[in-house]
Order: C-alpha cells, then sequence, then structure tokens
C-alpha cells in the first residue's frame, strides 16, 4: 500500500531523489535524440554521389556503401527515371570523400544469401577525386543471375569429360599405347625395345654394340704394339750404340782419315811447288805440272769442303771436335 | 413459455455481462481521456498534486530503480550474447549489434519495464482505489471539497508515466553500453561503426514511435488499475481482489495491444 501520509516521515530527502530522477530521464532522453542524430550523421557534412543502374533490387534507403570493408556513405534516396533506369542518391560524408576518385567504380553486389552490397573501388589514389553530384554507372554483378549460364558450362564440361573417358577415345587409346610401350621397356631390352617396337630390333643394335666393343678391344691391342715398336726403334735409333751413335762414331773415322788425306795432300803440293821451282826452265814440262798442281789443290779444297759440310749436317756431334791441324 | 425460461435467463446474464465488459472499458476510456487531458493542463500542477506525483515517483521508480537496474542489466547481457553468439554461428556477426539492440531497446526493455511497474505499483494503485470506492472514501472527499480525480489519480498518473519512462530510458541506456562491450569488448576504437549501426536503427520515426509506446505503456499501467479500481461496487469488500484481477487481466492486454500496435506501424 502506497498511502503517503503513513510513510512520508520515513523517506528521507525524497524530493531531491525525485528531482534527480527526473533530470536523469530528461537527459537521458534528450541525449539519446541527440546521438540517433549524429550517429546518423545529421551534424555531417556530406556530398551527393549519383549512381545509376538497370535493376535496384536489394538496395535500400539507409543501405551502406562500403570501400575496403568500411562505409563510406549511405543511400539517401532512389527514383525511377523516365528512361526506366534508376537513379540512386548517396549521401558521402566529405570526410569519407577521399577514397573515391574520377576512376572509381561501383558494382552493386547479390549474394545467394543476405542483402545487397554497393561497393565501391579506387584503384589509383593518386586520381582526382570525385566531384560532388557526379553521376556514375552502378555495375551489377549477380551471383544468382549467373548460375544458368555456369550450369551450361558445367554441361559442357562434363560431357568432354564424358568422351574422354569412353573405351574408344582418344584419350584412352593413348593410354592403351603407352601400356605397351612401357610393357616392352619392362621387357629384355628394356628402354630401347620400347623405342625400336620390336625384340629382333633391339638385339641387333645389341649387336652392333658388342661388335664395336670387340672392334675396340682389338684397336687398343694395335695400338699397344705400335706404341711397343716406337719404343724399340727409338731404343735402336737413338739408345746408347743406336744407329745414331754409330754412325756419329763412323763420322768421327771419316773426319780423322779426311784430315790425314789433307796433310798429304799438302805434302804433295809442297812437292810439287819445289818441282815447279826446278825444272822452271822446262816450259812444256811445268805447263804439265802447273796443271797437275791446280787439279790437287782443287781436290784438297773439294775434300775439305765435303768435311765442313758433314759436319754441319750431324749437329748432335758438336761436342766432337774436328780437329784441323 | 415456460421451456425458455433458462434459455432467457442465459441470454440476460450474458448480455449483463457483455455490457458489464463494455461498461469497464467505456470506464477506462473515459478516465484515460480525463487523465491525459488534465495532465496537460498547467491548472493541475500545485503544491498537493506536485506531492502526490513525487511520491508516486519516489515509490514506483526510486525504490525499485537499483534492483530493476541490476535486474535489466542481467537480462540485456544474457539476451545480447545469444543473439551475438547465433548470429556469430550463422555467419551474420555483423548484423549481430543491430538486431541485439533493436530487441531489447525498441521491444523487450520497455515491455519488461511496463510490466514490472504494472504487476507492482499498478496491482497496489488498484487495490487502494477500489478499497477507496468500497469504503465510499470518494463520497467523504469530493463533500469535504476535495476532488478525488484531481488530488488522487491525476498525480499517480504522471507520476506512473514518468516513473515508466526513467526505468526505461535507464534500461535502456545500460543496454547500449553493455551491446557494445559485448560484441567489441572493452575498448573505444570501434566507436565510429557503433554510432554507425545505431544511427540505422535510431531514424526519426522509430525514435517518436518508441516514445509513443513508453508514454502508453505508462498512461496503460496507472489508468487501467484506477478506472478498474473506480468500478468497484460501493460496500462490496469481497469485490476488491475481483477489482484488482480484472485490472491486471485488462493491463496485460493492453500492454500487449500497444506491443503489436507498435510493430505492426514499424514492419507493415
Amino acid at each position: 500500500m502506497e498511502r503517503a501520509p503513513v510513510r512520508a516521515p520515513l523517506i528521507k530527502n525524497m524530493e531531491f531523489k525525485v528531482g534527480l530522477l527526473l533530470v536523469l530521464t530528461m537527459i537521458l532522453a534528450a541525449g539519446f535524440l541527440f546521438y540517433a542524430l549524429f550517429a546518423r550523421g545529421a551534424f555531417e557534412r556530406t556530398q551527393r554521389l549519383i549512381l545509376v543502374t538497370e535493376n535496384a533490387e536489394g538496395v535500400e534507403a539507409g543501405m551502406s556503401m562500403t570501400y575496403a570493408g568500411f562505409p563510406v556513405g549511405q543511400v539517401k534516396r532512389m527514383n525511377l527515371t523516365e528512361q526506366g533506369q534508376v537513379r540512386i542518391e548517396m549521401a558521402i560524408p566529405v570526410k569519407d570523400a577521399k577514397w573515391l576518385r574520377e576512376t572509381s567504380v561501383f558494382t552493386l553486389e547479390k549474394s545467394l544469401v543476405g542483402g545487397a552490397k554497393i561497393r565501391a573501388f579506387s584503384t589509383n589514389l593518386k586520381d582526382p577525386e570525385l566531384q560532388d553530384s557526379a553521376e556514375r554507372p552502378l555495375y551489377t554483378g549477380d551471383a544468382a543471375a549467373e548460375i544458368p549460364e555456369i550450369l551450361a558450362k558445367v554441361k559442357a564440361i562434363l560431357a568432354n569429360v564424358n568422351d574422354m573417358t569412353k573405351g574408344d577415345s582418344s584419350i584412352n587409346q593413348s593410354l592403351a599405347n603407352v601400356k605397351a610401350v612401357t610393357e616392352r621397356m619392362t621387357g629384355e631390352y628394356g628402354v630401347i625395345g620400347g623405342v625400336l617396337g620390336a625384340p629382333e630390333n633391339a638385339r641387333k643394335v645389341v649387336q652392333a654394340i658388342d661388335h664395336t666393343n670387340s672392334l675396340l678391344t682389338s684397336l687398343n691391342g694395335v695400338s699397344l704394339k705400335a706404341d711397343g715398336m716406337l719404343g724399340k726403334t727409338d731404343q735402336r735409333v737413338f739408345g746408347q750404340g743406336g744407329v745414331m751413335d754409330e754412325a756419329q762414331k763412323s763420322v768421327v773415322q771419316i773426319n780423322a782419315i779426311l784430315g790425314d788425306v789433307r796433310e798429304s795432300l799438302k805434302k804433295a803440293d809442297a812437292i810439287l811447288a819445289n818441282g815447279q821451282a826446278i825444272s822452271a826452265d822446262v816450259k812444256e814440262a811445268t805447263t804439265d805440272i802447273a796443271t797437275l798442281r791446280t787439279e790437287v789443290d782443287d781436290s784438297l779444297t773439294k775434300v775439305n769442303h765435303l768435311i765442313n759440310e758433314i759436319n754441319r749436317k750431324w749437329p748432335f756431334s758438336r761436342d766432337v771436335e774436328v780437329k784441323l791441324p | 413459455m415456460p421451456g425458455m425460461d433458462p434459455i432467457i435467463d442465459a441470454l440476460t446474464r450474458r448480455g449483463a455481462a457483455q455490457l458489464a465488459w463494455l461498461r469497464g472499458w467505456r470506464g477506462f476510456g473515459r478516465f484515460a481521456a480525463v487523465a491525459i487531458v488534465e495532465s496537460l493542463t498547467p491548472a493541475t500542477y500545485n503544491s498537493a498534486t506536485r506531492s502526490v506525483v513525487q511520491k508516486q515517483i519516489y515509490f514506483t521508480a526510486w525504490q525499485i530503480l537499483p534492483t530493476f537496474t541490476l535486474f535489466s542489466a542481467v537480462l540485456s547481457f544474457v539476451l545480447i550474447q545469444i543473439v551475438v553468439d547465433a548470429a556469430r554461428n550463422y555467419g551474420f556477426a555483423q548484423h549481430a549489434l543491430e538486431a541485439s539492440v533493436r530487441i531489447l531497446v525498441l521491444e523487450i526493455l520497455p515491455l519488461l519495464t511496463a510490466l514490472f511497474v504494472g504487476l507492482r505499483s499498478g496491482a497496489a494503485i488498484n487495490t487502494e482505489v477500489a478499497l477507496m470506492v468500497v469504503h465510499n472514501e470518494m463520497k467523504a472527499l469530493a463533500d469535504s471539497g476535495v476532488d478525488p480525480m484531481r488530488f488522487e489519480f491525476i498525480p499517480r498518473v504522471i507520476g506512473g508515466v514518468i516513473s515508466v519512462l526513467a526505468l526505461t530510458a535507464v534500461a535502456s541506456a545500460l543496454a547500449l553500453v553493455l551491446a557494445y562491450i559485448a560484441v567489441y569488448g572493452f575498448q573505444v576504437w570501434s566507436l565510429s561503426e557503433f554510432n554507425r549501426v545505431m544511427g540505422n536503427i535510431f531514424d526519426i520515426p522509430a525514435i517518436a514511435l518508441l516514445w509513443a509506446k513508453v508514454l502508453a505503456f505508462g498512461l496503460a499501467v496507472t489508468v487501467i488499475p484506477i478506472s478498474e479500481g473506480l468500478a468497484a461496487p460501493p460496500a462490496k469488500l469481497f469485490f476488491v481482489p475481483i477489482s484488482v484481477l480484472r485490472g491486471m487481466v485488462r493491463l496485460f492486454f493492453v500492454l500487449m495491444l500497444v506491443e503489436v500496435i507498435s510493430l505492426v506501424l514499424k514492419y507493415i
């Protein structure tokens, strides 16, 4: 029972408490109204953007437009023009207008589940900013509208797959060929058998290789023999007591003999000179002797020349000095 | 005709009950109209009525403020969590905040406040008025020059309306804070996102409808018990419980009617 006179003395500061509650209520009510206006952007400067599209199904006033998932504007109102196009008027807060550029693209996306979404895409944020009251097309991307088309494509693909997997399809035949080739590859002649097709062909190749191998072995023996022969020749010609050694010795001996011959001829020359002096008067005799002497001199020169020639031709015997008198 | 008497009796009783029911509604309608007109008349507010209004607000709102605030906070938080979890499970996380605020602030909290006040103060007022009528106090008051309508009932209606407004405001403000915390956690960086969602929910028609609804609730929780109490027959003490019973049923019916009308106005 709330009969005031009974309880009145028990209530302390009733007026203050009631006043407090009243003020609190008024503050909350007024504050709520102010907050709602603020939250709705009533105190925010906005600019207009007109989006034109053929079909605005799913779009409603108050809907947000997003850029990169963040709301950058709201649908203010929509109307149908005389040309049957939908004009959607957006309010873009001036502080968010920087995300929309002259080159921005606007899309309306309808998903299978959930409402439609208006999205803005700005690829280049260096482009000039979108002007106030600009008019842009709104491209529609309807996931549900594409389903029949996708189904048609899927059907075509499935038909192709069906063709491919049939018993007489090219793929199956190719696979059968591959199988035959790989079977041969696993046979006696391996990959060669697979490539050449028949085992006989492969056997011939293997035989040819075998022959080549034996030929190479023989060649190796031949070259070894040739090698030994060359070594022996070397030994015989240029080795200690070899042909060259003996030839060198012979030449030395020839040199010694020729030296003796020169000695003899010099003596003969001296005798002839004396004979010339003795028989100077006897003209005819002396003429014959002079001829003889010329001939001897000539021989001596030739022998000398021969010795020099031999020495030049056997350079390795340089150390063997031909001692001339 | 001897055989027709029981049928005539039944029809008479049925007709009388129907008329009484209609009279009850007519009494309620008439009282509601008078109450609204009187509460909008500046002359109603003098020191005597102000005192009654203060007491009514004190008993109806201030006394239950801590309990009611705690209760509504717990209920709000639980409901928000349920809505947010369900929305996340079904992949509608971005709508969780909007859904929970719509459910709580626009629908449940005003109705809850009205039911709370109606069941507590409404029942008390109904009993008091019915007893006054039964004990013929109304006549005594009128004889001593006090207009009971003006000095007893209208101030209670005003106090009741203000109380429902105050309690709804406190509970709703708390629910908004709790919704922010439940969805975004203890941080302030999502305020702009929160503001955007709130801006979507609370457009001017929605706010006007909410206020009108809360006013209607406030009127209902005091006007119905008073008019029902006034309808009690004098000198019949046994009729007091029946009067309270009828008043509560009628109050519940009217609250639901107001809620349904508000939903119809909003969504159709």
